[in-house]
């Protein structure tokens, strides 16, 4: 209460002397300015010693943090597409290495149908010209035969009609006219 | 008490000893460095703000609530001012706009948070940022602080800041004087719109303040004065509404004040570039 009363008694008597704001009562201005002034420099060295460094140190820290993150994902991708892409060579590779191996295979047994062919088809023609000579032979042969029966034959007829042979000449003769 | 006037509302700005400390006397003239009202909510504030500061500011990676919210209030003086204003180069002068932004939001906030009013006959509210004695030291320290770097920094050229190219000898000249008037009356401007904010701010919720209780006593007598608890009723409105509307000023005015300090770092800073 005593502070009250001091308080009020104060107001009333420099209300009556400054006559307006209460700002402008100058007696109560030093003080305040050396309190703001030993308050804004202790708060200054307060800030600039732990506010602002723990502050800003975190939020950097923090910044670097979210950066280094994002750059070793970014790595880790860029090796999982390197791993990806390297397989897909792989794997184009190695399927052109059976596609290869696989047409050599086919052109391989391909040759070796072809060349058993050839050889049996030799084979058969050769069989087959044998048997054709062996055929060609066959008939001269015959036909000599049949030459010759046809002359003893005729010379057997003749000498039957006639009574004489005919000479062998003659009979060769008839046979050329023939 | 009963018999003061009704209505007073400069009443809260009274200042009024507390702590009575015998004056200092340097150089024949007597420094009295009482604890008064004022000064003792200075000190409240500004140890509350330590306390905050040092509570919440962890240093965490992930931040927890309490670290947001202090690191959102460093995010308006590092993302919002010094950073888009001026540049890489205005980091080292974040400690000191932080510590105007931060003392000055504090001190509104409490006056109109704290506004409790007159409890056990003592006043346990104080609007500090409302005595031009506060709002001009602060604007001295930003406005010489500001002054002194540019010389510091730049020598003598600094003075070129005055010189407006382009404009010949005579213009030049006459460009110099409004330069300087400009530049000078800087410091006015800044205590007087932060006082002036604050203080009217805190007039008019005192008057409406008084309406409500005038009002309301006014109506107690019966009949036809009843009416007037229709008058209290929309006073006690308004002072909700003004309230959500000073803490806007509250925060405004610090952030206009931490911003204008920035925008005259930066012709420091940025000296010779902008022109």
């Amino acid at each position: 209460m005593a502070v009250e009363t001091h308080a009020t008694t104060e107001a009333a008597g420099h209300a009556a002397a400054s006559g307006g704001l209460p700002q402008f009562d100058f007696q109560w201005w030093p003080g305040q300015i050396v309190w703001v002034l030993l308050v804004f420099i202790v708060l200054f060295i307060y800030m600039r010693a732990f506010a602002v460094p723990k502050l800003g140190g975190a939020i950097e820290a923090r910044d670097a943090k979210i950066e280094g993150d994002l750059a070793d994902a970014r790595k880790l991708k860029d090796q999982a597409d390197a791993t990806a892409q390297e397989a897909a060579a792989e794997r184009a590779q190695g399927r052109a290495a059976a596609q290869k191996l696989a047409n050599d295979a086919r052109a391989a047994a391909r040759g070796e149908i072809d060349k058993a062919l050839a050889a049996e088809e030799a084979r058969l023609a050769e069989t087959a010209a044998k048997a054709d000579a062996a055929i060609n032979t066959a008939r001269d042969q015959a036909m000599t035969n049949v030459a010759t029966i046809a002359q003893e034959t005729a010379a057997a007829i003749v000498a039957k009609l006639t009574g004489k042979a005919a000479s062998a000449a003659e009979l060769t003769a008839v046979r050329a006219r023939g | 008490m009963a018999q003061q006037p009704a209505i007073d509302p400069m009443h809260q700005f009274l200042i009024h000893k507390i702590v009575d400390i015998p004056p200092v006397n340097i150089g024949g003239f007597m420094l009295d460095l009482s604890i008064t009202n004022s000064v003792f909510t200075l000190l409240v504030g500004t140890a509350f703000l330590m306390v905050f500061i040092a509570l919440t500011a962890q240093g965490r990676i992930v931040p927890n609530r309490a670290q947001a919210s202090v690191e959102a209030l460093y995010g308006i003086i590092d993302n919002v001012l010094v950073r888009p204003i001026i540049g890489a180069g205005g980091k080292p002068y974040i400690p000191f706009v932080f510590t105007i932004f931060m003392l000055i939001l504090t001190l509104n906030l409490m006056s109109v948070v704290l506004a409790i009013g007159n409890i056990g006959g003592q006043e346990w509210t104080f609007a500090v940022t409302s005595q031009l004695a506060v709002t001009a030291t602060l604007a001295l320290i930003t406005f010489l602080s500001v002054f002194i770097l540019g010389f510091v920094k730049h020598g003598p050229k600094f003075l070129g800041l005055f010189w407006v190219p382009g404009m010949g000898v005579v213009g030049g000249a006459l460009m110099v004087i409004i330069e300087m008037i400009s530049y000078f009356v800087r410091p006015i401007t800044l205590a007087m719109r932060l006082f002036g904010n604050i203080l009217g701010g805190h007039v008019v919720m005192s008057l409406f303040g008084s309406f409500v209780v005038g009002l309301g006593i006014f109506a107690l007598g019966g009949g036809l004065a009843t009416l007037g608890w229709i008058g209290s009723g929309l006073s006690l409105t308004m002072i909700v509404a003004l309230t959500g509307l000073e803490l806007v000023v509250a925060v405004l005015q610090a952030f206009v004040f931490a911003a204008l300090t920035v925008v005259y770092l930066n012709e420091v800073v940025n000296f010779g570039h902008g022109h």
